[in-house]
């Protein structure tokens, strides 16, 4: 439970932040791709600027957390999923200026069409997924490797 | 609503808080802020498999942080509004193509592992590798897409 509520009020915190940066509104998002509004690049520069460092110092002195035990920060390998399955999600970021965090969130500031791509996010969700099972049960039509 | 924020809030003062939240998740649960794990939660839990609880938890204060920026700031966005894109397409093309967006964004962020923020925002944070070459990768393909949009719309996107 405890965990519950650290989670919680992390997520509480990200998406006042995220929504005070204007993420959740198209034509910020749009202007930013453009590269006509350069203030949310230097929202995720600052974002990483600071977590990275306290983080690799906390990882270089062996942190144990109250919660979750030794901190062991979760890291992927570069492959092919990461930049096909990253080209894809471009795309789609692009058509909808909408991020997985940015639908819902729209939502609740009252953009209500938010809805139409959080079920397109559900869909495309469970089209991977269905896709992924099927490669696994014949592994010669596809190759297409689960990640999580 | 009551207007004590302004939106967007500078870069210097969202930017250090996203970091923080994600230390802050890190440092006391060793736990990896993101939010597409949540939405797979949901479709889990819907196929009768075994779910991370947190991540709905994590969603729940997500969104509650977006009340109350809609609460102390500048007030609700248009109802049926889009921005721009919502401008120059009628209702009717508007909204399968923001479905189909919509899947392609769910598609490739459960295929890439991760979304802008479990990606550029914490997995970049942690020095991970892959998350490096995703976040570029849909960085580079969104900037291209959008300026593409942009020629092809004539200037009105």
């Amino acid at each position: 439970m405890r965990i519950n509520l650290v989670a919680l009020f992390f997520g509480l915190t990200f998406g006042f932040a995220f929504s005070a940066a204007g993420f959740n509104q198209y034509d910020i998002v749009h202007r930013t791709l453009l590269l006509q509004y350069w203030a949310p690049w230097l929202v995720f520069a600052s974002a990483i600027g600071t977590a990275m460092p306290l983080l690799w110092i906390l990882e270089a002195r062996g942190w144990h957390t109250p919660l979750g035990g030794k901190l062991t920060p979760k890291r992927w390998e570069i492959g092919r999923d990461r930049v096909l399955g990253g080209a894809v999600f471009g795309v789609g970021w692009a058509v909808t200026g909408a991020c997985p965090g940015t639908v819902s969130t729209m939502v609740v500031a009252g953009g209500l069409l938010g809805i139409v791509p959080l079920a397109g996010i559900i869909a495309g969700i469970v089209l991977r997924d269905v896709m992924v099972e099927r490669a696994a049960r014949h592994p010669a039509v596809d190759e297409v490797v689960l990640v999580r | 609503m009551i207007h004590l924020i302004a939106v967007p809030l500078p870069w210097f003062i969202v930017g250090p808080m996203m970091g923080l939240s994600v230390v802050g998740l890190y440092a006391l649960t060793n736990l990896h802020l993101g939010v597409t794990g949540a939405y797979v939660q949901f479709v889990d839990r819907a196929r009768g498999r075994a779910v991370e609880t947190w991540r709905f938890w994590f969603l729940a204060g997500l969104l509650l942080g977006a009340a109350c920026i809609g609460i102390l700031g500048p007030g609700p966005q248009s109802l049926l509004g889009y921005g721009a894109l919502g401008r120059i397409l009628p209702l009717g093309a508007l909204l399968p193509v923001l479905f189909l967006g919509g899947i392609l964004i769910g598609f490739g962020a459960r295929w890439c592992g991760a979304c802008t923020s479990g990606h550029a925002i914490s997995g970049c944070s942690v020095r991970s590798p892959g998350s490096y070459a995703a976040a570029m990768t849909f960085f580079a393909t969104a900037v291209a897409v959008t300026l593409a949009m942009h020629v092809v719309s004539g200037g009105r996107l």
